[in-house]
């Protein structure tokens, strides 16, 4: 076996790249998951089932997933907007709209989830105009939505942005001469070639949606049932000292979470046909992270 | 169909990329476009197709005034350099595209789609390549699927911009002839842009040598080779030897002091003897031999310092014995006077 594997190569160091690889992923990644699903081993099949079937953990459980599922839409939606904007048009104070991007990365999610709080909550600034119109922002799903879509918006941008770039005018002009107006240019031509990177946008929006905890708390008033996030309710059950039972949502959510990535990749695999090795999103599907960080 | 350019002129900020051109290509030919990076080739390319827009000047097709049309109206086929094929789909959608973009009432059935996507696969010798991804492909398939995705579209003029430009020179030389095979047999007007004078001179029944924004001569092949209208063309297309002279009652004298005149002469147009032959001559001494090749080139140095480039076949070369450091007399067979202000222009 060690001889198959040994392949002569001009790269030096890949059995102990590899290793090392293994190694790190094993330490970061795999044992704080394994630990996760032996503390879940240690009640019965039916405590497990009640803790996870609760009502209330079933109602996070919608507005988690629902919550970011919105939200990394959005992000998908709007990244690609900002995205064509900032690759396709000069316009002054184009680097500062840029790095402005990245903000939501730099920021403390709890200073974040406190200023837009302040912004939307029914005196602030945008809440007080949405008030009247019957629209409760802050202390209400709507609010999630905000926050979530808030810290996801950097993904889709910068994932779609250097393909964008990458993408050659020469090959719109081809399809002009061809024939097809711009709306066929973009549905046909455009789209395809920056779907693989969206997705991946998409995905890790989601993902970091899905674990987001400091921003949340803060605007969604977490009313059980109601308003309540998963990652909350594992540390209300943790503030129990119920570690079992924190560690049962838990499971599921890392099971619905990897079954959610998993598919959003398989997806993102068809749409990148025939453009494999040569573009540069490769690069970008290799370092997505599949896991989500689920507890802050 | 026949293509006009009347008085077209295109500025780039500062830069003037086309002064004022005006240029004919009658319907059927194959046109080369030739002349060295920034003299505006392939910008009056762009404009014939659409894809750029003249500040001034007139596209006539066919007579017709085609200025304001964009490229979606000019139907014309367009291939460019980097190939520009559609990566996310395969050779056959690739060629398919122009078809299947077509309004509702003017697209072609599935099957008639197909029809013409085989017969144009067969025409490039890849129908077995139809569902590979372009990323599979060598740069010259590459180059015949972007041809056969121009021609699907049936386009009235073919636009090529530096199509062989990518390839390296043994696919350039195929494609060069399969593209010669081609246009023989379906004659579409065919312009492509080169910088390449071999393949201008080679490919093309009519060459435009640009420069600057210009045209500097329009001909046949032959034409513009053996009897260039300026010093660009002389000098760009082919090597040569450029000499500081006077022209006095008939006669041409050259040394490096003389100005006024500048004379131009092709490499093998140089004899080299070891004596006067009476006729014109000046004394060299050979510095350098390179007889790998169909044709000796001999460098050698002038009296007062310049260098010489003499090309001679292999047979003339042996019997002559030429030996470095030998002192010898050059002949020159033919040799082309322009002025100085002509030249400098």
């Amino acid at each position: 076996m060690a001889i198959t594997l040994k392949k002569r190569s001009i790269l030096p160091g890949f059995g102990l790249t590899l290793g090392f690889t293994l190694s790190y992923l094993a330490l970061i990644v795999l044992i704080p998951l394994s630990a996760t699903f032996l503390k879940a081993s240690t009640v019965t099949w039916t405590r497990f089932w009640q803790t996870i079937s609760d009502p209330r953990a079933v109602a996070s459980y919608r507005i988690s997933f629902g919550a970011s599922l919105i939200a990394a839409l959005i992000n998908l939606v709007f990244g690609l907007l900002v995205a064509w904007v900032l690759v396709r048009y000069t316009f002054p104070g184009k680097r500062l709209v840029d790095s402005l991007v990245d903000l939501p990365f730099a920021l403390p999610t709890a200073v974040a989830g406190i200023a837009l709080t302040t912004i939307y909550s029914s005196h602030g600034w945008v809440g007080r105009y949405l008030e009247p119109l019957g629209i409760k922002a802050a202390y209400s799903p709507l609010g999630i939505v905000i926050a979530l879509t808030f810290i996801g918006l950097p993904f889709v941008v910068r994932t779609v942005q250097p393909v964008l770039e990458d993408l050659d005018k020469d090959v719109e002009e081809a399809a002009s001469s061809l024939g097809a107006n711009r709306l066929q240019i973009f549905t046909r031509v455009i789209l395809p070639a920056i779907l693989p990177a969206a997705l991946t946008g998409f995905t890790m929006a989601f993902a970091r949606a899905v674990g987001e905890y400091g921003s949340v708390v803060f605007i969604s008033g977490n009313m059980p049932m109601r308003t309540e996030i998963t990652p909350l309710l594992i540390i209300t059950k943790l503030d129990q000292y119920d570690y079992a039972g924190a560690t049962a949502i838990a499971v599921v959510m890392l099971v619905a979470s990897f079954t959610l990535l998993l598919a959003i990749n398989l997806l993102q695999k068809w749409s990148s046909r025939g453009q494999r090795g040569e573009s540069r999103e490769e690069a970008v599907i290799a370092g997505n992270p599949l896991e989500p960080s689920f507890v802050q | 169909m026949s293509i006009e350019a009347l008085g077209v002129t295109k500025k780039f900020g500062q830069f003037t990329a086309l002064d004022n051109v005006d240029l004919e290509i009658p319907s059927g030919e194959l046109v080369a476009l030739l002349g060295p990076s920034g003299s505006g080739k392939t910008t009056l390319l762009r404009i014939i197709a659409g894809l750029e827009f003249a500040d001034s000047g007139t596209i006539r097709f066919d007579g017709r005034d085609i200025s304001d049309r964009t490229v979606r109206e000019r139907q014309v086929g367009f291939v460019f350099q980097h190939y520009a094929l559609f990566r996310h789909m395969t050779v056959f959608e690739n060629i398919a595209f122009g078809l299947r973009v077509r309004p509702r009432e003017h697209r072609p059935s599935r099957e008639k789609i197909r029809a013409k996507v085989q017969e144009l696969l067969k025409l490039i010798q890849l129908e077995n390549l139809a569902q590979r991804y372009p990323s599979q492909l060598s740069g010259g398939q590459r180059q015949r699927v972007a041809l056969a995705r121009a021609l699907a579209v049936e386009p009235s003029v073919l636009l090529l911009d530096e199509p062989f430009g990518a390839l390296d020179a043994k696919v350039r030389q195929e494609l060069r002839r399969w593209l010669r095979q081609l246009h023989d047999e379906i004659h579409i007007t065919s312009l492509f842009v080169t910088h390449d004078q071999e393949e201008a001179l080679e490919l093309a029944n009519r060459v435009v040598v640009m420069d600057h924004g210009r045209i500097e001569q329009v001909g046949a092949p032959d034409e513009v080779y053996n009897h260039p209208a300026t010093p660009f063309v002389y000098n760009f297309l082919g090597n040569v030897n450029l000499f500081h002279g006077r022209v006095d009652g008939g006669k041409t004298y050259i040394h490096e002091r003389e100005t006024g005149h500048l004379v131009y002469v092709r490499p093998h147009l140089l004899d080299i003897a070891r004596l006067p032959n009476g006729g014109d001559h000046f004394r060299a001494r050979i510095k350098h031999i390179n007889a790998a090749g169909p044709l000796v080139k001999v460098e050698a140095v002038t009296d007062w310092g310049a260098l010489v480039h003499v090309e001679m076949p292999q047979d003339r070369f042996s019997t002559l014995h030429l030996l470095k450091d030998e002192s010898v007399f050059v002949i020159p067979r033919d040799l082309k006077v322009f002025k100085v202000h002509e030249a400098e222009r």
